[in-house]
């Protein structure tokens, strides 16, 4: 049996055919497609692929968790064409540059960014299709009807080997530009595979994070798939609690983020009603475990979830990786640590830095061939992380070797690709950036020549313009939220450098 | 402002901070002053609308929704919904 995501999917077409696979929410009605329908859908839209030729190419998804998204997916995934799963999040340029430099062919677009079909045709030239995954089609793009009409007498498409490229990941690299991940169709099974812990079918998932990340899209869908569990849509992260009240879920994968603010919401309950009632109203009431990674989670939250009899396991991973390289098992944890390295993994450590190798490693990044030498040297991935394993075989993490801040929402910042943007300005000479309990601060030195006759308040509302000016066209979590402004230049090193771990301590707030 | 409504309303926000209804005052920023994360002012915000019966329009006023940096200008958009 070959390990693709062709077989994964045949098997739970077979096995769970009559099971329901997927639930969201139309308005506050809970719709429900079971695997048997999802399947049907899923060849269909394969078979429009081969009429429209589409083999071997590069096709890109940009939208949030949808049903339409993930039927979408499954069909790229179980064809030997590649995914290439957007964060739809991202400001129009970035996106319209992904889509480029992935050499995708093909698009499926979410109606809540049908203003990106114009950029797309007239910047993209090798993009030859948009199909809108919900909604009416806008001038030159075609409805996944559409494309499944046209394959309406197609035969399936032919299987996907073993080292076809799965999908791209996108990930920010801290180079500046992000790094094209591409996983084969063995990297991700295998690592689906490697992380199964109930193979009873029924369990209900709530998903609640972004759907393009690699860790929401092995752990919660195609592993959730594999047991034939029931994936539920979380719709809104303004709604999140509320829904669990609505699906009731068994399992959630969460990013540490989202455990800090359903604590804070449970324990504002406290007291107003039995442990109980608070577990139902807060939890829906069945759920058993939460499954945490991306950043490390503080192990008090542990102890306080396992009060109401709710298991919260640590894992750890990074797209590189398909993503999952190690994970505290049901039954079997140690909080503090992120988990023993699964079965086809195998880690070693190289001044302190934690290599990985195994069935999981991806194959490089695409076409950056610089970049995937420096990461993967005969077989073995740099993490950038720094650990240690314990005398039990738990796998610790105690720092990092690159400049990457991670927040507890689980998004890995660059803050060379956010300096190198804003020191084009006239007004900047030096800047760093850095994040502090959970936000990021710009630290600024600024040009003497341009800003010397600016008194303190013209120069701060300046500066402060210039970060407005860069906060509206980006994500939520890449904005800058703080402004240091420094009295001297940066501490550099003999090389010219800034010496990164002196700024807090030599101007921390100027 | 109706004292009730912004009673009620300050309850709902200490649920996610340790400072006590009554000490919120109305100029206090959500992240600087109370420490709510990004995702706890979401859900505060989906919780305001089963506590005052109201629909947000989480789609299209997402960005405006988001960014309610104080506790006034969070209040003055809920009345805006009320209305």
């Amino acid at each position: 049996m070959n390990k693709t995501i062709y077989t994964l999917w045949k098997t739970c077409e077979e096995k769970y055919f009559e099971l329901p696979a997927v639930r969201w929410l139309d308005k506050k009605d809970i719709q429900e497609r079971t695997y048997g329908e999802l399947a049907a859908d899923v060849k269909a839209i394969r078979k429009g692929f081969v009429a429209e030729g589409f083999s071997k190419k590069q096709i890109s998804l940009i939208g949030t968790s949808s049903v339409e998204w993930i039927t979408a997916y499954m069909a790229v995934a179980s064809t030997n064409n590649t995914a290439v799963p957007l964060d739809s999040g991202l400001p129009a340029e970035d996106l319209i540059d992904l889509v480029s430099r992935s050499d995708s062919e093909g698009v499926f677009l979410d109606q809540k960014f049908v203003s990106l079909a114009e950029k797309i045709r007239s910047e993209c030239p090798k993009v030859r299709k948009i199909w809108m995954l919900s909604g009416d089609k806008a001038e030159g793009t075609e409805t996944v009807a559409d494309l499944v009409a046209a394959g309406a007498d197609a035969s399936d498409s032919e299987e996907p080997a073993e080292d076809d490229i799965c999908m791209i990941v996108f990930t920010s690299g801290t180079t500046g530009k992000s790094k094209g991940v591409m996983l084969t169709q063995s990297n991700v099974y295998c690592n689906i595979e490697a992380i199964l812990y109930d193979l009873d079918p029924g369990l209900v998932f709530m998903t609640v994070l972004p759907v393009h990340h690699a860790f929401c899209l092995s752990m919660d869908w195609l592993n959730g798939f594999m047991m034939g569990a029931v994936l539920c849509i979380n719709d809104s992260l303004f709604h999140m609690v509320r829904n669990m009240s609505i699906y009731k879920p068994d399992v959630m994968l969460m990013v540490p983020l989202m455990i800090e603010t359903i604590y804070k919401r449970l324990k504002s309950l406290e007291g107003q009603a039995s442990p109980e009632v608070l577990y139902q109203k807060v939890f829906g009431g069945n759920m058993k475990y939460v499954f945490t990674g991306g950043a490390h989670l503080d192990p008090y939250y542990i102890g306080e979830f396992a009060k109401d009899g709710i298991e919260v396991y640590e894992g750890y991973g990074m797209s590189e990786c398909s993503p999952v390289i190690s994970s505290n098992k049901i039954g079997e944890g140690k909080p503090g640590s992120i988990g023993r390295p699964l079965p086809n993994v195998e880690i070693s450590f190289e001044n302190g830095e934690i290599l990985v190798r195994g069935t999981s490693v991806m194959k490089g990044y695409y076409k950056m061939e610089k970049e995937t030498e420096e990461t993967l040297k005969d077989g073995w991935l740099h993490t950038g992380d720094k650990g240690y394993i314990d005398e039990d075989g738990y796998l610790f993490i105690n720092g990092r070797v690159k400049n990457l801040i991670i927040l507890s929402n689980g998004e890995n910042i660059s803050p060379e690709e956010i300096e190198t943007k804003l020191a084009l300005n006239d007004l900047i000479s030096e800047i760093v950036v850095t994040g502090e309990d959970n936000l990021l601060t710009a630290r600024i030195y600024p040009e003497p020549e341009t800003t010397e006759k600016m008194s303190k308040e013209e120069l701060q509302t300046a500066l402060q313009a210039v970060l407005d000016e860069y906060n509206k066209a980006q994500p939520t979590y890449k904005q800058l939220s703080r402004l240091v402004i420094r009295e001297n230049p940066f501490l550099k090193n003999s090389s010219k450098k800034i010496i990164r771990h002196e700024v807090l301590r030599d101007e921390p707030s100027a | 402002m109706d004292e009730k409504f912004e009673q009620k309303f300050k309850e709902v926000v200490a649920r996610y901070c340790s400072v006590k209804a009554e000490d919120i005052k109305n100029d206090m920023s959500f992240r600087d002053d109370l420490g709510l994360s990004s995702l706890d002012l979401m859900t505060f915000l989906g919780d305001l609308e089963d506590e005052f019966d109201v629909e947000f329009n989480f789609g299209e006023d997402e960005s405006k929704l988001s960014r309610v940096s104080t506790v006034e200008s969070a209040m003055e958009l809920l009345q805006e919904y009320m209305e």
